[in-house]
């Protein structure tokens, strides 16, 4: 192995987690203010990805408007979600088996309705980009790959920015920290949780549209949440930044192990059983993962 | 046509053992398994294997299934059973597609994605009604014990359980292997009714059914509990015969189903009532209660 | 050595001192009151004493033996047992069942016993049940078995939540405000309670109350906390008397 193909496997590692970081930070933004796992966050992926695909890219439209139709599905169809499947169990104060019942069962409706649209097809996006490849001296790079890094990059640094200098974000982040005594301090607090479901659903068209680049769309193409929600525990529930170091981190080791596999023939399938493995790992070793706090409960 | 209703009859039955096995994870101790399809897959896959492949007596393969899949489910849960709730669900659905993946990769010993078949035809109606009912009982048995009671009250209160001497990883550990060892047991039943099984019936989106069922039915009742495997597995059938192409929409109606169970009768068709409240002898303690304070009541007067 | 010995223990939350150098010693048939105003510290205090999170520094020794890191259900096994301020019972289980899940520890009957249902069972089964029943009638509670507790008053939630904590069997009776939200007469029932288990039983009740009245007519010692910081400790007499507690904490009463 040399220099090059280090560098190669760095390069597509960090794009694979640049998307894996969307679905995490995704996942994470729900988990800090309802604090709840949104199992219907992979199958929302999917939906507004089809969407994207059907109304923009099959349309002839080009990269840019299948995902800015992505992301409004997203975070209508998010909006929507908390509405009917959350809304009334937040109020109610419910106890978290109820959101997690539900978000599973809202996952459930999306995939059912985007399995009976399009039958149990793959579909797969036009060639968004004229060249497959860019070549930098010896260094070749998959153009999609390079975009999809650089567009993550740039929605994780607007997120960042959002949550930490306007005053939405400091309301999110109020109402993660103590959702009662936000209320009471004057803000909307229903309001502040339909803008998490905003952000979280666009963050899903965008991820939904990067897969179904990767691995061409299908009615199950959701299920690649798991990397987000691996990331997520590696890097610490309810940690953004965690979530971004955890999919970096799954990432790299996901195309290491890749590129390894491939190398002693028997090819990239056991993959998910090591990543699988080092989450275990790591919950024995580090249970709160990288940048998490420990949660303690009230007495 | 008998032959037919015999068929749904021993799956929705099957279901009704994963279920009770569901019940004891979710219902009782509010843990939520999105990886149960795949210790009901360990146990499918290693009962057939010990039994075509080795030649092993059905029933001892059985046992041997079911002890790999709780061993496995140890090791699972070591980490996880120390760490709040959201954690199981996470790592049993990281758990689940590892499984799928190794199944799908392991193709000289599973068949992989065709899928492994071959194996004989030895669960008959009598054998799914008697496994039924043993498990259901056995779970019955389990919730009135110290072990459902400690579950309940890991659910209701974690520290305060822990205040009470409760050794709560040790009880959480406890639920999610009877659990496991119910699932697998289903798992096996299925392989040797269907004769062939392949990875992508094992996903998470059959422990998803699964726990929707419960909480469709009621998930602090096991009588709901069965109820909501009993309804919602017969569902499809009931749709298919009522109009060809509707049984598609399943998903989609038990979904809306659902949805609307959470929001407007969150603790489930049955909420906490037990069939068991019937029996003469509770009955007769109710009237009791109830006659005595009818007399409370007038003597205050 | 006393029963119960917490020495110079030290608990901090981020920036906030919440314990600062707290000692006590108690011993059987004794009870000690800790008064003080809202956020002084303590129920951090309890928690500490009975493992729900370990001290900074110090050490908490129960019947001679080093708790101070103990594992919480370890340490109630070990004779612990408390009530907590914002009540904390069993939903979805009946007013016997919530006692019984305090018996059930000490239960001895295998798992096979839980799947099946074997003589073993029935026998520890009904062991403790009369032991809970004895409990529930002690706290006057033995016409509510089988009631849900979340039906029940305030006053008969709080009794049975001493009835759980006495399953466990405690040396050392932590009681964390058990007459707030009661009503005049039953804070006098709870009095009386409080002062027949003491004397009844063996143990040493601490008592964290805001009702000076209750604390006051049966404590024998009074810790005054204010800030994390222990400001007196005394008799009930010379904690009323001392300056600084009156500064601090009683002044500002009403009474």
């Amino acid at each position: 192995m040399n220099i090059l193909q280090i560098v190669q496997i760095l390069i597509n590692g960090l794009a694979l987690g640049s998307v894996y970081a969307l679905i995490a930070t995704g996942f994470s933004v729900i988990f800090n203010v309802l604090k709840f796992s949104n199992f219907s966050h992979g199958a929302l992926m999917t939906l507004s990805a089809f969407v994207g695909y059907f109304l923009a890219a099959s349309q002839g439209m080009g990269l840019v408007p299948t995902i800015l139709v992505s992301m409004v599905c997203g975070a209508l169809v998010a909006l929507l979600g908390e509405l009917v499947a959350f809304r009334r169990i937040t109020v109610r104060n419910s106890p978290n088996i109820y959101f997690f019942v539900s978000s599973i069962t809202l996952g459930t409706l999306f995939e059912g309705i985007v399995t009976i649209w399009v039958g149990a097809n793959f579909f797969s996006y036009p060639r968004f980009f004229p060249n497959p490849t860019i070549k930098l001296g010896d260094l070749t790079i998959s153009t999609s790959s390079l975009i999809m890094f650089l567009l993550s990059a740039a929605a994780l640094i607007i997120l960042a920015f959002v949550i930490q200098k306007t005053k939405l974000g400091r309301a999110l982040r109020s109402v993660s920290f103590d959702r009662d005594t936000s209320s009471l301090m004057g803000i909307n607090v229903t309001r502040t949780i339909q803008f998490a479901f905003i952000v979280s659903g666009a963050l899903a068209g965008l991820a939904g549209v990067f897969l179904g680049i990767n691995y061409t769309l299908y009615p199950t193409l959701g299920s690649l949440v798991v990397k987000g929600f691996i990331a997520s525990v590696i890097g610490g529930l309810g940690s953004l930044p965690g979530a971004v170091i955890g999919a970096v981190l799954l990432g790299l080791v996901e195309t290491g192990l890749n590129y390894a596999g491939t190398l002693q023939g028997f090819g990239t399938s056991y993959t998910p059983v090591f990543t699988f493995l080092i989450m275990l790992v790591f919950l024995l070793v580090r249970p709160r993962g990288i940048a998490g706090s420990n949660i303690q409960e009230k007495a | 046509m008998a032959a037919l209703i015999q068929s749904i009859v021993i799956q929705i039955l099957i279901t009704v053992i994963a279920v009770a096995g569901i019940y004891v994870l979710t219902g009782l101790t509010g843990m939520f398994s999105l990886g149960s399809a795949a210790f009901m897959a360990i146990g499918s896959y290693a009962s057939g294997l010990l039994v075509v492949r080795l030649g092993l007596p059905v029933p001892v393969a059985f046992v041997l299934a079911i002890a790999l899949s709780v061993l496995i489910g140890f090791i699972v849960g070591l980490p996880t059973v120390r760490l709040r709730r959201d954690y199981i669900s996470l790592v049993t659905l990281g758990f689940g597609e590892a499984i799928i993946a190794l199944l799908n990769s392991a193709t000289t010993l599973t068949g992989g994605a065709n899928g492994f078949a071959g194996i004989p035809r030895v669960v008959t109606l009598p054998v799914a009604i008697v496994s039924a009912v043993v498990v259901v009982a056995l779970v019955a048995w389990f919730k009135t014990s110290k072990y459902g009671r400690q579950c309940i009250a890991v659910k209701g209160d974690e520290l305060a359980a822990k205040a009470m001497g409760v050794n709560v990883p040790r009880v959480k550990m406890i639920a999610f292997l009877v659990s496991v060892a119910i699932t697998s047991f289903a798992g096996c039943l299925y392989a040797f009714y269907i004769t062939f099984v392949d990875p992508s019936t094992f996903g998470w989106k059959q422990s998803a059914e699964w726990v929707i069922m419960v909480f469709f039915g009621g998930a602090n009742s096991l009588t709901g509990s069965i109820f909501g495997a009993l309804f919602l597995g017969a569902l499809p059938e009931v749709l298919r015969s009522l109009l060809t192409g509707l049984e598609q929409y399943r998903t989609i109606i038990y979904a809306v189903l659902v949805l609307l169970i959470i929001n407007f009768k969150p603790s489930g068709v049955f909420g906490e009532w037990e069939i068991t409240q019937l029996s003469p002898k509770n009955l007769a303690k109710r009237r009791a209660r109830k006659a005595a304070a009818k007399s409370k009541k007038g003597g205050a007067q | 050595m006393a029963l119960l010995e917490v020495k110079n223990i030290y608990k901090s939350f981020g920036g906030v001192k919440a314990i600062q150098d707290f000692s006590l010693e108690a011993n059987t048939g004794e009870i000690h009151g800790i008064i003080g105003p809202n956020g002084a510290g303590k129920t951090t205090i309890f928690n500490v004493i009975s493992g729900v999170y370990p001290a900074d520094e110090g050490s908490v020794h129960l019947d001679g033996q080093d708790v101070t890191k103990m594992e919480q259900y370890k340490i109630t096994r070990l004779g612990m047992g408390r009530t907590f301020q914002n009540i904390r019972l069993f939903k979805g289980l009946t007013v016997l069942e919530n006692v019984l899940c305090a018996f059930d520890p000490q239960s001895h009957y295998s798992l096979l016993g839980g799947l099946l249902p074997l003589p073993n069972r029935f026998k520890e089964e009904k062991r403790g049940r009369e032991i809970c029943e004895h409990h529930l009638e002690t706290v006057g509670l033995q016409d509510y078995l089988d009631e849900k507790p979340e039906n029940l008053s305030y006053g008969i939630q709080r009794r049975l939540e001493i009835a759980r904590a006495l399953t466990c069997n405690p040396k050392v009776l932590l009681l964390d405000e058990p007459a707030a939200g009661l009503n005049p007469t039953e804070v006098g029932e709870l009095t009386e309670l409080i002062q027949m288990l003491s004397s009844t039983m063996d143990l040493a009740i601490l008592l964290i109350e805001h009702r000076l009245e209750l604390v006051m007519s049966i404590s024998h010692t009074i810790h005054v906390q204010n800030f994390g910081k222990t400001i007196a400790v005394g008799t009930p007499a010379e904690v009323q008397h001392n300056p600084e507690v009156i500064e601090a904490y009683l002044g500002k009463e009403d009474e």
